[in-house]
């Protein structure tokens, strides 16, 4: 893969999050071959973006947690090969963003060091594809309303209540969302992943996945530490509209508290008429 | 508003909902339109525009009217001592039956 990005920053004249998103755009286009999109033009007229979108993988910028940038991708129905937020990467490095417009030099900092990581990141972009100890496919039933079809594996799966599954073998859980979930979403346009090696409690956090409307956090349904992401979703997050269940898993881990965590775990049978209610409730 | 129980346990001996902290909330209503349960409820002639009017009816665990919230003025009780809660609170249960 190229060294390059059509970026997608929030302008930022409303915080110092959003100069910062400003700043490492430009600092990726000084670096590498990639281009800017400016929000405010783009939101106004397109023809001059067009062309740029469709030709390279688009770096979404997000100054904070309105996702200004994120909603006009969605709005021009652009597919986003790489997405950040400031304040969230402020946050992982314990770093306080000032209140002011000015960057000062904490935020020169900051700046430097997510441009850094993006380009590490780019570097290593493709990994090898390893081994799966788990099946490919799932036998499934099915739950019909009006015409919309939901899709549930009746064996060797197990639920939560926030409509998450896993899937043990052994000592290793495969985790994912249910079809409820990427119906209510509809089109999912962002997968962030939760951090390989973290250890995560039950009910923990694993990631979130993200549509033009919402965002939905996977809730784990059991504690362990996670062994691998299923990233080929950061660049395909539309598989898990496809199948939520096979091509469309989020991460794996590595149990560590099952035999605890079993207690709150539901099987089929208990999970099938909650999803059932969710889905008669559910208004499109 | 369905069964309202969480993993067996009545909804309202669950503590979970968000706190809204008004030194940063800017009305901005973003959590409101996002949240399709009811949580929240708008008071346009009040000082306090906004507030948490049905904690029973969030989703125990969900988080995700925060992500929407542009000054990060919505938080969430801890995850772990909820659920440590809950399992006292199923072993109660179990053993009163
Ligand atoms: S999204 Fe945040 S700032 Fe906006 S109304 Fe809700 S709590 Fe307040
Ligand atoms: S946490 Fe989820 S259910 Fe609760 S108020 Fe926010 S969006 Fe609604």
């Amino acid at each position: 893969m190229s060294n390059e990005y059509a970026i997608l920053p929030c302008n930022g004249l409303d915080k110092c999050a959003g100069c910062i998103s400003r700043e490492v755009a430009l600092k990726m286009m000084e670096q590498t071959e990639s281009e800017i999109l400016c929000p405010v033009l783009y939101r106004v007229t397109d023809a001059r973006y067009n062309k740029i979108a469709e030709e390279k993988p688009l770096l979404v910028v997000d100054g904070c947690k309105t996702r200004c940038a994120s909603k006009i991708a969605a709005e021009k129905g652009l597919k986003v090969a790489k997405k950040i937020t400031v304040t969230e990467e402020a946050k992982n490095r314990n770093m306080e963003i000032v209140d002011g417009l000015r960057i000062g030099e904490n935020e020169l900092k900051l700046t430097d060091d997510i441009v850094t990581e993006l380009l590490k990141e780019k570097e290593k972009d493709e990994m090898l594809e390893g081994k799966s100890i788990f099946p490919e496919t799932y036998e499934y039933e099915f739950y019909q309303k009006d015409k919309f079809i939901f899709r549930l594996p009746s064996t060797g799966f197990y639920f939560n209540e926030n409509d998450v599954w896993v899937y043990i073998v052994g000592n290793k859980a495969r985790v994912g969302v249910t079809d409820y979930v990427q119906k209510s979403l509809s089109d999912i346009m962002f997968f962030t992943p939760p951090a390989v090696g973290s250890e995560v409690e039950q009910f923990g956090e694993l990631g979130c996945i993200e549509s033009g409307k919402a965002v939905f956090e996977i809730i784990s349904p059991v504690s362990g530490k996670v062994t691998s992401i299923n990233d080929k979703l950061v660049s395909f997050p539309e598989w898990i509209n496809e199948n939520p269940y096979e091509k469309g898993w989020i991460v794996e881990l590595e149990l560590t508290e099952l035999e605890e965590d079993q207690d709150l775990l539901l099987d089929y049978n208990a999970y099938l008429p909650i999803m059932k209610r969710k889905v008669d409730e559910f208004h499109v | 508003m369905g069964e309202n129980t969480f993993m067996g346990v009545p909804r309202d001996k669950i503590d979970w909902s968000p706190r809204i902290d008004y030194n940063k909330c800017d009305y901005c209503m973003e959590c409101v339109d996002f949240c399709p349960h009811n949580v929240f409820e708008v008071r346009e002639n009040e000082e306090k525009k906004l507030i948490v009017k049905n904690p029973n009816n969030c989703v125990v665990f969900c988080r995700a009217c925060g992500k929407t919230c542009g000054p990060d003025a919505l938080s969430f009780p801890n995850k772990s001592e909820t659920t440590k809660a809950i399992k006292v609170i199923r072993k109660e249960m179990k053993e009163n039956e």
